[in-house]
Order: structure tokens, then C-alpha cells, then sequence
């Protein structure tokens, strides 16, 4: 009892020495002043009358909403005697392990930089300054011979490094026995089982309606819906993100989703943050990063080509671009395993106070990246909401699906979760794809690390990204994998080679499923 | 040989089966017999076919040696006004006797065997999609001069085929997939002349359709750009143009598609030099085909991603008096390769202005994989998902309520002839108001797949269409009354049926036509069932 008063203490203030720097808390005490001259202040009763003044004003809520954007995106502050490496990833060998792969990257990065002969970043004369503003709404129509430059990496060189992760401190034992764990991850990490799952994610039991998911109730689907809708739009008019974050783990209405997004990531699109993008893009504009070829060439490798996306295709690069340069995503790094790359001023090589994160956001995109932003562009049509809608999403679920970590909804676990599923309730799948070679992960790891985008059709993949939002966990996705192994099961267990396979869980096909029908059959969790 | 013997088994055929007739059904209502009628010659024909190669030639061939005198004439196109299937009564009783007991019982075996004949298809378009769709039905083709069934044909045959020179009469079981005078919808032109004077009839009978706000404008019927014939209505152009000189204006040609031909102005000096270009270049400028029209060209179009796009929506009419319509589901939206942009100076841009396929083909950007082109219900997620639900339900209510005006604009001037169907491409432009203006209807869409989706889109678009309109895959008999069970609709809806309409109580309250949908879930193409049929029908 102790221990959590205490462990509350310090939540309340490492918050409140957060938010002490925000741009809430400034107008929050304006507001206050402001407040002063108004009759049913009184001296007397001071502290409560403004805080009475906050209530009807709506200012609380505001208040509330981003305390509980900062519970939902920090981690719980751990013993204070811990180090702060300790917050970005408690275990040693997976540090290293991360440690050791950005060096990869960065050398591959550096490499190409050599090879090419071209500056990690560069200003830009005038003349190409102006180009490019004219051009900032039509950068799709440039053609820049972007054929030298390859991904830095892609999701199969991760997967690799993840397969050869491991503990030094456990012995795995020669001897097979029914807890041997035959899958391609071999690190021991705590998973959920099913009925723990089932705990967690109580809102997608068969007995509660989902929006997108017919036939699982008694209850007719239009009178679900209405029902469903008629409460969202209360939530929305309360502006309460802890609401809005309940609400959706049963699925958002399409017309109230890019709003419940909104208030969940407690984002509200101030002139402010207007012009903060703005900033942005007057750094793209004045100076060219060996990233922004990276970008280019992935958004044409990937959402250009894609049949939902491809429209949107101008609209990734002034998100894209403007989040390389975004320094704010720099904090994320404080509980993300992975470090951003330094830098060094030319010549200073080696010498700290010449070095420079880079990116200036810290983050190398790899080939793939574009996709976790052309979803979004179904919801936002201002690229500056887009933008700040994206970020968030990033800081607070992405960035795991590629840093080696620990955490639950990190990208190891998800591996882990999702073979264990297979190798306990699906074990002859399991073995039969095991022994023709076609490891079930080496399948469903894209799958994955994209979250689906580009392997679900769009409105399907809002639907499970309403869950992420609403869980605050990727665990959903390891279970959608596995369940998609499920309902292919039959066709699965016939084919003779991972080529055979793949093709049986096909992109195509994997677009023309219904999430519904996944869950219809078997019930994402009561599948198995 | 073989080729000889074709047409005389089908003879064969047609005679066993009327003799079989009166004992097979009696008493069967009018439109009842007729159509088991149909199904027994189809049967009868395949059984021909099989009592050829299981008894030998003998008897068979004696047999039809005598039709063959009553068939000689007849092939594939049938001449003049007489019998419609060229078998007057009383040879065919003639035929009747020369069939043997024997050899009915062994048609009578074998139709059991092969229910049903096979439908015999001609094509003059070359296309997978069609010729696929047409071999999975274990159709068998044949060319224009036999006798064929079902006929898919291009504009320029049926102007050939129903044009008065020629002269041909199509019998009971034979379908062509145009209307005679599709014209009057498919030119653009003329469907301006009929949406016109349709207009004009609704406002004559006090419609409440024909409303007018305070301007002068159609509310409702207003949804065709403003647009004149050239050279004809040249001084009625002129002085609309004057009314808002700042406008941009896109021109034409009547009789082409494609693309072809198009180009924009926005001067009146720019159509002085054209009418002169054209006096000049040729003498006979004033003949249909130089005919153009020219249109108030939407410049505030909706943009996705800062792109320019027209929607493509396939409608099939099955009749149009009564009016029968529907509305496929699959339609697309067809995105420029380039971003729009309404400033005068990039008006040679073509790229920027036309969505047609056959012109951004030849963009740089072109991509192959996606073609430029976006699912209807991508657009809908898109629309519900960033304007909301209701403004998007009325865009697609509006969508479809254009069509339908649009078919019963035309319906009295068609010529409703029983034997033809036909498969239209609408192209609709969505301004970003939401609203949505119907730019041409195209009697041929193409039928050519740009990407993998496209190819399976098209295949199923024939697919669906066949099953509406030859039922079941079997010969067809024209006297049907052609409203097929919905289970055979595929990704067709219900568009109209004046009906089921009428039968409903007329045209009811038009404000309350908003605010319906097509189903409550957005971008769920595959929910089928729920009909388009909304309340202002």
C-alpha cells in the first residue's frame, strides 16, 4: 500500500514537472488571470472559484486529456536509484543487440553516403529553394534518378537480427521437451497466454458487438450501429480522451474515427501547431538530407505503387520530409531502446560537442516506412493535422515495430506471441510449416512491422488500428497473425514450400479479407 | 462437312421441339409456355447434336435434308419482315413427321443428358474479358453471317444492323448489347437536347422536380454543365460566355471518345480562330460530325491528395419502357497523373484536365500497377471518413439520382426494342461542394484492363451483366419479362424499376430522398442485398 502511494507520488511529479514546460500550462495560467476580472471570482474563495472556472470552461478536461496522454505514452517511472538506460530497456543483452544494429545501419548509411559522394545533408542554393516551395504540393511528379540509392535496410535483414538474439544468462538445454520453443525467436520473454489475453482485450469478447464485425451478437447490426454511433458522438462532445479510448476498442464509426484518433492522441491542431509545421517545412525547403532520398525512393517503392494509397502519394512527402527534421521526436528516445545516430560536424570526427543527431529526428527510415503514414491520409486532409496525427502515432506504438526491446507491444515480443500461439494451438500447422521450411514468421513479419498497412484493405486496417488506439498495445497484431494462419489453416497444412505459402496468405488475398470473417470463424482470441 | 451440317441439326431441333410441345405443356399460362417453349429448343438442339454422333449420320442427315430447303435462305442475319424465325406452321408439322419414334426417344434421353443448348456468340471487340466470359458458359462461337444468339457488338455494327438499308429482323432468341438509337443518350449532343427538353416537360406538367430557385436555375435538374451545340447555338454561347468571361470553357467533339479531340478555352478570340480553322481546313464544317459541343468546364473540381478525378460507374439497362436499371457497385475514380491546377496558363496541359485513361496513358507518371484508379468505396471511406457520413450518403444519393434522370430523360425517345440490353460508362465529375455533374455516358466503355484489379473488375462487370441479360446462360427469348431473381445480380443493384416504382405510389416527396445510402458501412463493397432503391423513387 506503501509502495503504490509512494509509486503515485512519483507519477503525479514527473508529470507535473512535464507538463510544467507545456504550452497548456502557460494557458492554463493565463486563463486563470484572465479569470480574475470576472464577478463570481472571489477573494476569499479563490482557489476553489478558479477551479470551479476551469470545470465549466473546459479547461479541466483539457487538463485531464493530457495527463492521460502522458500515462499512456510514458512508462511507469521505475525505482528512482535505476539508471535512465534502465527506461529505454531494462535488459542488457538487448540493448547491446540494439546497440550493435544501429551500428549496422549507420554503416550501411555512411557507406552509401561514400559510395555516392554525396553530403549527409547539405543547404541549398536559393535558386533550388524556390523550386522546390513551388513544387511542395506536387513532389510526386519529380522524377530524381533515385536508382543508386536502396533502403537502408529491410524487414527481412531485421528479422535476422532478431533470429540470432540471445540471452547469454539462459541455457536453452539440448533436450527437447514440450516447453522447447521451435520457432525462429529464442530469447525467453514473458508473452500472454490466451486466457490472459482474453483478460486484456475483454471488449473483443464474441459477446460484445464490434463495429465491422457483423453477426456477433443477437443484437440486429444497423441497431448496433446507430446505437454505436449515437454514443460516440456523446463522447466526442464530452472531449474526454480516456472515453474515447474505451469507446473504440469496439471499433469506430468511420465518420467520428479521424476525431476520436484526434482526442486520444490529444491532438488539437492549435494555430500553433500550424505553425510549427510550417517550420518544418521551411527547414525542408532550406536544406537537403541524404534521408530525404531514402524517403523518396521508399514512398515510390511502396505507397506509390499501392491501388488504396497512391493518391496520397504527395501528401507522405510533406509528412515524411518535415518528420525527418522534427526534433521533437527526439524525446521519444528516452524510452525507446534504440539512440539516434550522431553526426559530426566535418573535420571534428569523434568530438562530442561537434556532434548532431542525424536525421534531426533521429530516426532512419527503412524500406517500408512510408507505409505507417498512408493510412492516415484516409482521415486527415491538412497535411499539418496529418502531420502531428502521424507523429503521435509514432512515438507512441511505431517506433517499437522496429527497435529490439523488451516491452510487450515491442517488436520481439510480438514474434514471440505470435509463434508461441501457433506452436501451443496450432501445433500440427506449426510442425507441418516448420518442416517444409516455411517458418510461419518468415511469412507473417511484414505483416507485423508495417501493423498491416498495405496488406489489409484500408477500411479493415482502420478497424485494427482503432484497437491499437484503444488497447495502447501492438499485442493485437501478433494475434491477428496468428489467426490469419489459423483461418488459412486447411490450405496451409497442403502446401509443400514457403514460396507455396506465401502465396496461400498473399497480399492480394490478404487484402480481400475481412477482418470479420477472421473473427466470425474463430473469434480473434476464443480461435483457438 | 461439319460446316454443312450445322444449321440442319439445328433444324432439326426447332422441329422436334414444336412437336413435342403441345403434349409436353399443356395448359401453361401465356408467358409461362413461351418460356419453357425457349428452353425446350435449346434442349432440343444440343440433343440433336448428340443423336448425330450416336446414331451415325443415316437417318439424321435424310432427316434434315428436308429443313435444310426451309433454312437454306436464313443465315445469321435474317432479311426482310416475314417469319420471324423463318419456320412457317405448317412446314414445320411437315418436319414434325419426318422425325421417327425411335429417334424421339432418343432426343428425349439425351435432353436429359444436355439440359440445356448452347448459346451460339459472335463479337466484333476483341476482348478477354468477353470472349472468357462467354467460354465459361460453354458458349459456342460463331461468326455474323450464322446463326447466332447473342451478339456483342460495337456502335458501328449496330448502326449497321438497325439502319433501314439493311433491313434485318432479329428473332426471339436473339440479344445485342446496344439500343438502337443509344444515341440519344451516349452522344453528347443529344443527351443535352433530351436532358433539355425533359426538363422542360416536368416543368410544363408543374413537377415539383422542376423547381427553379431564385436565379432561375433547376434545383434538382440541374445537373449537366451549361452547354451548347457548335456551330449551332454559336450566339447563344456567346452570350453566356459574356455573363461570366472569367470562365473556362471545354470543347467537344460530338461523335468521339476517348479523349480525342478535346481542348479548352477560355477567350472568345480562341473559338473565332477554330471556327475559322475548321471553315478552312474543311468544306463541309457544318456536317454532324464536326459538330462540337462546348461546356462550362467545372473548375472548382473536388480534390483527393490534390488531385483531379472523374468517377467511371457502370449502369445496365435492361428495358427502358418500363425502366429497368442498375448500378454496379465497382465503379472507380480515375485520378490525372499530374496535380490540378485551375490557373489559365497550363489550360495545354491535358494531363491536368482529362481523367480518361486513354490520355494518361501517355503520361510520364502513368503507373501500371494501380492505372490512376481508385475504388468507389476507397472514395467513400475517404469522403466519410474526412467530411462525414451524410454529406457522402447525398453526394451517392445525388450520383444515383442523375442517372436515373438521365435514363428517363431518353426512355420516351428510345427505341425500346426487346432485343437489346445495354451496359453504359457514366462519367460524373464531384466539384467540391459535393456535387456531383454528369459529364457523358459512353454505350461502349472500355473493355480494355489497364491492371490486374481492372481485369478482374471487367470480368465480373460481363459476368454480372450476362446473368441479367441472357438468364441462366441460356438461348435467349427475348418475351421474357426480364426482371431476373436478385440472387443472380452480383455486384449489380437495383438502380430503378418504374415498376416497382409505380406500384409504390409515384415519385413521392423529393426532400426526403436524402439522407439514404447504400448500405451503413462504407467501403464495404462486398455487403450485397441491401438495394439502392431509395424514397424519392
Amino acid at each position: 500500500m506503501l509502495q503504490e502511494e509512494s509509486d503515485l507520488s512519483l507519477i503525479i511529479a514527473q508529470i507535473v514537472q512535464k507538463l510544467k514546460g507545456s504550452n497548456l500550462y502557460s494557458q492554463l495560467e493565463r486563463q486563470a488571470w484572465a479569470s480574475l476580472q470576472r464577478p463570481e471570482i472571489k477573494l476569499e474563495s479563490l482557489k476553489e472559484d478558479i477551479k470551479e472556472f476551469f470545470k465549466i470552461s473546459g479547461w479541466e478536461k483539457k487538463l485531464q486529456n493530457a495527463v492521460y496522454s502522458e500515462l499512456s505514452v510514458f512508462p511507469l517511472p521505475s525505482h528512482p536509484a535505476a539508471p535512465p538506460e534502465h527506461l529505454k530497456e531494462p535488459l542488457v543483452y538487448m540493448r547491446k543487440a540494439q546497440g550493435s544494429w544501429e551500428k549496422r545501419i549507420l554503416k550501411s548509411l555512411n557507406s552509401m553516403c561514400t559510395e555516392l559522394s554525396i553530403p549527409l545533408a547539405r543547404k541549398r542554393p536559393a535558386g533550388e529553394q524556390k523550386e522546390l516551395l513551388n513544387k511542395w504540393n506536387e513532389m510526386g511528379t519529380d522524377e530524381p534518378d533515385l536508382s543508386l540509392f536502396r533502403p537502408v535496410y529491410a524487414p527481412k535483414d531485421f528479422l535476422e537480427v532478431l533470429i540470432n538474439l540471445r540471452n547469454p544468462n539462459y541455457e536453452n538445454g539440448d533436450s527437447l521437451s514440450f516447453r522447447t520453443h521451435l520457432g525462429l525467436i529464442q530469447v525467453p520473454l514473458k508473452v500472454k497466454d490466451i486466457p490472459e489475453l482474453k483478460e486484456c482485450f475483454v471488449e473483443l469478447g464474441l459477446n460484445i458487438g464490434q463495429l465491422g464485425i457483423d453477426d456477433s451478437t443477437q443484437v440486429p447490426p444497423e441497431l448496433f450501429e446507430n446505437e454505436h454511433v449515437r454514443i460516440g458522438q456523446k463522447v466526442l462532445a464530452e472531449q474526454d480522451s480516456a472515453a474515447a479510448q474505451q469507446y473504440i476498442r469496439q471499433g469506430s464509426p468511420t465518420a467520428l474515427r479521424a476525431e476520436l484518433w484526434a482526442l486520444i492522441l490529444n491532438i488539437s491542431s492549435q494555430p500553433e501547431d500550424v505553425l510549427y509545421y510550417e517550420q518544418l517545412k521551411t527547414n525542408v525547403i532550406q536544406h537537403d538530407l541524404l534521408v530525404d532520398s531514402l524517403i523518396y525512393k521508399d514512398v515510390k517503392l511502396t505507397a506509390s505503387n499501392d491501388d488504396y494509397y497512391f493518391v496520397f502519394e504527395d501528401y507522405l512527402y510533406q509528412v515524411l520530409l518535415c518528420f525527418s527534421r522534427d526534433t521533437s521526436v527526439l524525446s521519444h528516445f528516452a524510452f525507446n531502446s534504440a539512440s539516434p545516430p550522431k553526426s559530426y560536424i566535418r573535420g571534428k570526427l569523434g568530438l562530442e560537442e561537434y556532434a548532431v543527431f542525424y536525421p534531426p529526428n533521429g530516426v532512419i527510415p527503412f524500406h517500408g516506412f512510408s507505409m505507417y503514414v498512408a493510412p492516415l491520409c484516409f482521415l486527415y486532409h491538412e497535411p499539418s493535422k496529418l502531420y502531428q496525427i502521424f507523429r503521435e502515432m509514432y512515438v507512441r506504438f511505431f517506433f517499437r515495430l522496429h527497435s529490439i526491446s523488451s516491452h510487450p507491444s515491442g517488436i520481439v515480443s510480438l514474434c514471440l506471441l505470435f509463434e508461441t500461439l501457433l506452436q501451443t494451438y496450432l501445433p500440427q500447422l506449426f510442425y507441418h510449416l516448420r518442416e517444409i521450411g516455411a517458418q510461419p514468421l518468415r511469412i507473417s513479419f511484414k505483416w507485423m512491422v508495417r501493423a498491416f498497412s498495405g496488406y489489409l484493405a484500408t477500411d479493415q486496417l482502420l478497424l485494427l488500428w482503432d484497437r491499437i488506439l484503444g488497447y495502447n498495445s501492438l499485442e493485437i497484431l501478433a494475434v491477428l497473425a496468428a489467426a490469419v494462419f489459423a483461418f488459412r489453416a486447411v490450405n496451409l497444412m497442403e502446401v509443400t514450400s514457403l514460396a507455396a505459402a506465401e502465396k496461400k496468405n498473399h497480399l492480394r488475398e490478404l487484402k480481400s479479407m475481412y477482418l470479420d470473417d477472421i473473427v466470425k470463424i474463430h473469434g480473434l482470441f476464443w480461435l483457438f | 462437312m461439319d460446316g454443312l451440317a450445322f444449321p440442319r441439326i439445328q433444324a432439326l431441333g426447332i422441329a422436334a421441339a414444336r412437336g413435342k410441345e403441345p403434349k409436353g405443356a399443356p395448359g401453361k399460362s401465356d408467358s409461362g409456355s413461351s418460356r419453357s417453349a425457349g428452353g425446350r429448343v435449346l434442349g432440343c438442339q444440343g440433343a440433336a447434336l448428340e443423336v448425330e454422333c450416336s446414331a451415325g449420320r443415316g437417318g439424321v442427315v435424310c432427316l434434315a435434308a428436308g429443313c435444310v430447303l426451309l433454312r437454306a435462305p436464313e443465315r445469321g442475319w435474317r432479311r426482310g419482315g416475314g417469319a420471324a424465325r423463318g419456320i412457317p406452321a405448317g412446314r414445320s408439322s411437315e418436319s414434325l413427321g419426318a422425325v421417327s419414334p425411335q429417334e424421339e426417344a432418343t432426343i428425349k434421353q439425351s435432353d436429359i443428358r444436355i439440359m440445356a443448348g448452347k448459346v451460339k456468340w459472335v463479337t466484333d471487340i476483341e476482348k478477354s474479358v468477353l470472349i472468357n466470359n462467354f467460354e465459361k458458359r460453354g458458349w459456342v462461337q460463331v461468326t455474323e453471317n450464322e446463326d447466332w444468339n447473342f451478339y456483342w457488338m460495337s456502335v458501328q455494327t449496330i448502326r449497321n444492323v438497325f439502319s433501314v438499308e439493311a433491313g434485318y429482323r432479329l428473332s426471339d432468341d436473339q440479344i445485342v448489347n446496344h439500343f438502337p438509337n443509344h444515341y440519344e443518350l451516349t452522344r453528347k449532343d443529344l443527351m443535352v437536347k433530351n436532358i433539355k427538353r425533359y426538363r422542360k416537360e416536368l416543368e410544363k406538367e408543374g413537377s415539383p422536380l422542376a423547381e427553379k430557385d431564385e436565379n432561375g436555375k433547376y434545383l434538382y435538374l440541374d445537373f449537366v454543365p451549361v452547354t451548347y451545340m457548335l456551330p449551332a447555338d454559336y450566339n447563344l454561347f456567346v452570350e453566356e460566355f459574356r455573363k461570366s468571361p472569367s470562365s473556362t470553357w471545354i470543347m467537344k467533339p460530338c461523335g468521339k471518345a476517348q479523349g480525342k479531340g478535346i481542348f479548352l478555352i477560355n477567350k472568345l478570340s480562341q473559338i473565332k480562330k477554330w471556327s475559322r480553322d475548321s471553315k478552312t481546313s474543311s468544306f463541309v464544317s457544318q456536317s454532324n460530325k464536326e459538330a462540337y459541343v462546348i461546356s462550362l468546364y467545372i473548375n472548382n473540381p473536388l480534390l483527393i491528395g490534390g488531385r483531379k478525378f472523374d468517377l467511371r460507374l457502370y449502369v445496365l439497362v435492361s428495358t427502358y419502357r418500363p425502366l429497368r436499371c442498375y448500378m454496379y457497385k465497382l465503379g472507380f475514380c480515375r485520378f490525372c497523373t499530374v496535380k490540378y491546377t485551375p490557373s489559365t496558363s497550363e489550360l495545354d496541359n491535358m494531363f491536368v484536365h482529362l481523367t480518361n485513361v486513354a490520355i494518361q496513358k501517355h503520361g510520364e507518371d502513368y503507373n501500371h500497377i494501380h492505372g490512376g484508379k481508385w475504388t468507389v468505396s476507397n472514395l467513400r471511406l475517404y469522403l466519410e471518413s474526412t467530411r462525414g457520413k451524410e454529406v457522402t450518403s447525398k453526394l451517392f444519393d445525388e450520383i444515383h439520382w442523375i442517372i436515373v434522370q438521365s435514363l428517363k430523360a431518353v426512355a420516351p425517345v428510345m427505341n425500346n426494342d426487346k432485343h437489346c440490353f445495354e451496359c453504359y460508362g457514366y462519367d460524373i465529375i464531384i466539384d467540391d461542394k459535393l456535387k456531383p455533374w454528369l459529364i457523358e455516358v459512353n454505350a461502349s466503355p472500355s473493355l480494355t484492363s489497364s491492371t490486374a484489379n481492372d481485369r478482374i473488375l471487367k470480368y465480373n462487370l460481363i459476368n454480372d451483366t450476362l446473368n441479367i441479360a441472357v438468364p441462366n446462360g441460356e438461348i435467349p427469348d427475348c418475351k421474357w419479362n426480364k426482371s431476373p431473381p436478385k440472387e443472380v445480380l452480383g455486384n449489380y443493384e437495383i438502380l430503378y424499376d418504374e415498376e416497382l416504382a409505380q406500384g409504390d405510389g409515384a415519385d413521392r416527396e423529393l426532400r426526403s430522398r436524402q439522407g439514404q445510402s447504400l448500405g451503413p458501412r462504407a467501403g464495404r463493397s462486398r455487403d450485397s442485398g441491401r438495394a439502392v432503391l431509395t424514397t424519392w423513387k
